[in-house]
């Protein structure tokens, strides 16, 4: 047979060699997390005293879902989502309409859109407190000079404007990115159908509504299920501007699940915060699939 | 020493992409492999690189059996239709690749790509790389880095393909020119049938993973196998007429009810055979008078090709053909004239198998 | 170019600067405020061009020498001590460079066995890659500090080098199974004809060709390593072995905030990200233009 020739088989032999490490890899750091996460999520696990540990069935479960803050913390990340969200999409697809023309230096601007992106959370987290110090942050300072206000605001000190603080790091640092897409979109949509519809008596409005919107429709849709996915679960862009405070205000799920392993040393509780946002997660990406899939059909 | 397939087979999967081939090449000769699409001409030339292994025959190079060997250890060299320049190295370097691999001294692979350069009339090019080539120079720079490893056997698969129309006539010239003067065996695959007739010297005409016809042009053109390397060989096409039998000796014609012998019957045998009669355009003559054999007809559209005219033609009830005259010529649609045919032209074929009756008689 | 064109244009350039303004303005306002002597620091009306420039901070926090603060001529602690900055800078180095090596180097290797041999279950790779890189770190981070606990990597460098490779592998390996679909397979083909196996046709001719890809993914590596502070919090509990994320938090446990060194310590940990960012600009938006709608 002429596949079992010696060549043939050492060639194979490497392609096998070349995928051992990835599957060793993907095992180790991410099947077995997520399975354990999933296990903890049933065991009572203090991890001072690890030798304690137990399995408790749905308890965690139970004890989540009977915990009001489990419930307020969903809330207000439903809440912090949904602003980031409309927030992110229409500062991010107008910004895009305004930068789809030929300007001179526009690639340079490109470049920078990405920068917020690179920035570590730590750092934007450590300048907004510095700037929004009620007392000394020169957002206050701007503000009151500018005669926009009065008395100072407490940016981080108070429940609502503590989301407010928050959703504006989320905006800052994401916003960019939704920008990027819709623009890479926005080129690649031909010429001839903007030609076709002024022929045919559109002006520009027109035109934004019957041509760029159903083109951007798939990119739009797939971006903000993405982007919802990801927001929901965030937590740095929280916990480094608030903790999750002032008290609870900012909790999110994330928040939650990380304050009852380590605050609370539940770890059980922390992983079943976990599942659930887990398969809220599964929920999220069958969507995307959907929709992807709808978008595939007519990409190029 | 010859290079012989023997029943070379290949499926992948449920489809069998080639049939039992059976070939020899014989030394320094350029053999084409054509066919349309699928035919599986490049699979077999493939298997002879050694990309891909055949599911049961073999290839010999004289008595060595090469078919085990990897593409690397057979001395093979191939030209790919896109060229495969690796991108990253210049020309130099690019043509040296193949003798660096094989632990060539330095001075040696020097002068070997320099001498090739010089061959192909890119010596000029040496440093660049092969983004800042045209498609022509590429062309050649793959065509270097095969010639300077000397091997026993070129395989080219489609390389004109990627050319425009006037650089692809020049270079099949010069192609031809590079086997003549390299004296190397050469099997080189393409759908374009005139590259095929004007380069070989054997033609190996292809289709559905059968070799249809393996001989030289001049046999391949004017004794086909059967309908399809008929149909695919010459351009214009050959016209193929339906309702042709020989009877009395004579070919016979269906026009509408009535038949017309339109020329004595080349091959033997008293007994009536309903055939499928091919004749090409240029073996067509037109009249403007009724003679013996002429088939009556009616001009329906007049084509200028240069110095030719291709007419079509209606005859008898719904029949078809086209026929290739002068450019001088006169004829206008609508014009009646007489189509004559020339006893000696004419291909009759079995109308269930295709097969040229003809050739069939002298098996 | 008519006249709503050219009011477009005048608007776009408009909105231009002010969308600059907001990206730059906090990493501006941090390096001003870096750059301010103490007293300057909280002086009214700020000023976005410091009066007096001086490197203190910078000098406290390379040397790492302790800040105090004078009130009522007795020393007041300010902000905790910078003398780990330069350990915390050194840490951050080491393990983004480490995680981002050992997930480019698995993912190379991986992306090419799956684009070119086959066998059962190489489609399921990019798309399960895909799928764990969705997957939130908060859920990953506990399991994963179970796993170096047992390994004993807790609290070492060790333990981020490796946990940082879950959250980077699943991207550099989506990114490069895409880029090594985009090589032309006959390259390969015409180095095995021309004489080389095949670990020679992948050093040779598929790495150099690779090369962008493999750019981008690394970019994208060190930048998650860099900018992780989950991780770290967990997995790192004394001061010496924390990276920069982590560390510079700590600097709000003094008296007294010394925000001019927080602002320091901000600039110093976004500057190499900036440099990588700007260096390597067009090799970042290509990779990501490669079907990559990442959050």
């Amino acid at each position: 047979m002429p596949d079992s020739v010696d060549w043939k088989v050492a060639d194979r032999r490497i392609g096998i060699l070349f995928i051992v490490p990835f599957v060793i890899a993907a095992l180790v750091f991410m099947v077995y997390p997520v399975a354990e996460a999933v296990r903890l999520a049933f065991y009572e696990y203090n991890p001072l005293r690890p030798d304690d540990s137990h399995y408790v069935g749905l308890e965690n479960f139970r004890a989540i879902f009977d915990d009001p803050l489990f419930w307020k913390s969903f809330e207000q990340a439903a809440v912090w989502t949904a602003c980031s969200i409309v927030l992110q999409t229409v500062i991010g697809v107008a910004l895009a309409l305004l930068l789809h023309l030929p300007l001179r230096g526009i690639s340079i601007f490109r470049g920078l859109l990405l920068f917020p992106y690179i920035v570590p959370t730590v750092v934007i987290a450590l300048v907004l407190q510095w700037m929004l110090n009620a007392e000394i942050g020169v957002v206050n300072w701007s503000l009151k000079s500018a005669g926009l206000i009065d008395e100072n605001i407490y940016w981080l000190a108070t429940p609502s404007m503590a989301m407010v603080s928050t959703i504006a790091l989320n905006v800052w640092k994401y916003t960019p990115f939704v920008t990027i897409c819709v623009l890479a979109r926005l080129q690649s949509i031909p010429l001839e159908l903007y030609d076709a519809a002024k022929v045919d008596g559109a002006g520009a409005l027109r035109r934004f509504f019957d041509v760029t919107l159903p083109q951007l429709a798939e990119v739009l849709t797939v971006v903000v299920v993405f982007r919802t996915i990801w927001t929901f679960n965030k937590f740095e862009e929280i916990y480094l501007l608030t903790k999750g405070g002032p008290g609870t205000s900012t909790f999110n799920l994330a928040i939650y699940s990380f304050e009852q392993s380590v605050a609370n040393l539940k770890m059980g509780m922390g992983a079943a915060t976990g599942v659930v946002m887990m398969l809220l997660l599964f929920a999220g990406s069958l969507i995307y699939m959907r929709v992807f899939h709808f978008a595939e059909e007519d990409t190029p | 020493m010859t290079i012989r397939l023997e029943h070379i087979c290949k499926h992948f999967g449920p489809v069998e992409v080639l049939k039992d081939i059976h070939l020899d090449f014989p030394e320094r000769a350029f053999v084409t492999l054509v066919g349309p699409s699928g035919c599986g001409k490049t699979t077999l030339l493939r298997i002879l690189a050694g990309l891909e292994s055949a599911s049961s025959g073999a290839i010999y190079h004289g008595t060595q059996k090469v078919s085990d060997l990897a593409p690397g250890k057979r001395d093979v060299a191939m030209v790919f239709q896109s060229y495969a320049l690796y991108p990253h190295m210049n020309v130099f370097r690019n043509i040296a690749y193949g003798l660096k691999v094989r632990g060539t001294p330095k001075e040696e692979t020097e002068q070997r790509v320099r001498d090739v350069a010089r061959v192909l009339e890119i010596e000029h090019l040496l440093e660049r790389k092969p983004k800042q080539l045209s498609g022509g120079q590429r062309q050649r720079v793959a065509l270097g880095r095969a010639m300077v490893r000397k091997p026993w056997l070129f395989l080219m698969d489609e390389p004109l393909s990627n050319l425009d129309a006037k650089l692809r006539v020049t270079m099949r010239g010069e192609l031809k020119r590079f086997h003549l003067r390299l004296e190397t065996t050469t099997v080189y695959v393409t759908h374009d049938q005139l590259e095929a007739m004007t380069m070989s010297d054997k033609i190996a005409v292809m289709d559905h993973g059968v070799v249809q016809q393996y001989a030289t042009p001049e046999e391949v053109y004017n004794r086909p196998a059967n309908t399809f390397v008929a149909g695919f060989i010459g351009s214009p096409p050959m016209n193929f007429l339906d309702g042709a039998a020989i009877e009395d000796g004579k070919v016979t014609l269906d026009c509408g009810g009535a038949r017309s012998s339109i020329a004595p019957s080349p091959l033997a045998g008293a007994a009536r055979r309903n055939v499928l009669l091919g004749v090409r355009p240029q073996d067509l003559s037109v009249h403007d008078a009724a003679r013996e054999h002429a088939l009556p007809a009616e001009v329906s559209l007049v084509q200028l090709v240069g110095s030719e005219k291709l007419i079509d033609l209606n005859y008898g009830t719904n029949g078809r053909i086209t026929a290739q005259v002068k450019a001088e010529s006169p004829l206008a649609a609508g014009r009646k004239v007489w189509i004559g045919f020339d006893p000696a032209r004419l291909h009759l074929f079995d109308p269930a198998s295709g097969r040229n009756l003809a050739l069939a008689e002298n098996a | 170019m008519n006249a709503a064109d050219t009011a477009r244009q005048a608007l776009a350039y408009l909105v231009l600067l002010l969308v600059t303004f907001f990206i730059c303005f906090p990493l501006i306002w941090a390096l001003s405020t870096s750059l301010k002597p103490a007293k300057d620091v909280m002086a009214t009306p700020p000023r976005v061009i410091p009066r007096e420039v001086t490197l203190a901070n910078y000098r406290n926090l390379i040397t790492g020498k302790q800040q105090y603060f004078r009130a009522d001529q007795s020393y007041v602690p300010t902000t905790a001590a910078p003398q780990h900055f330069t350990a915390w800078f050194g840490n951050s180095v080491v393990v983004s460079l480490g995680s981002t090596l050992i997930s480019i180097v698995i993912s190379t290797l991986a992306a090419y066995s799956i684009t070119r041999f086959r066998y059962w279950g190489r489609r399921i790779v990019p798309y399960f890659s895909l799928l764990g890189y969705m997957i939130p770190s908060i859920i990953l981070v506990f399991p994963l500090f179970l796993v170096m606990a047992e390994f004993r990597l807790t609290n070492s460098l060790w333990s981020l080098t490796f946990g940082y490779v879950s959250i980077t592998l699943p991207f550099c390996m989506w990114l490069l199974w895409a880029f090594f679909r985009g090589i032309p397979i006959e390259l390969e083909e015409a180095a095995m004809m021309d004489g080389a196996g095949r670990l020679r046709v992948f050093v040779d001719i598929v790495l150099p060709s690779a090369m962008p890809g493999i750019i981008a993914a690394a970019i994208f590596s060190m930048i998650v390593s860099w900018n992780d502070y989950l991780f770290a919090r967990v997995f790192i509990n004394s001061i010496e072995n924390l990276p920069l994320t982590v560390g510079v938090m700590h600097f709000f446990e003094g008296v007294h905030v010394d925000w001019g060194l927080m602002m320091a310590s901000a600039v110093l940990m976004t500057l190499p990200m900036a440099l990588l960012f700007m260096l390597m600009q067009r090799h970042l938006v290509a990779g990501f233009g490669a079907g990559a709608v990442k959050g």
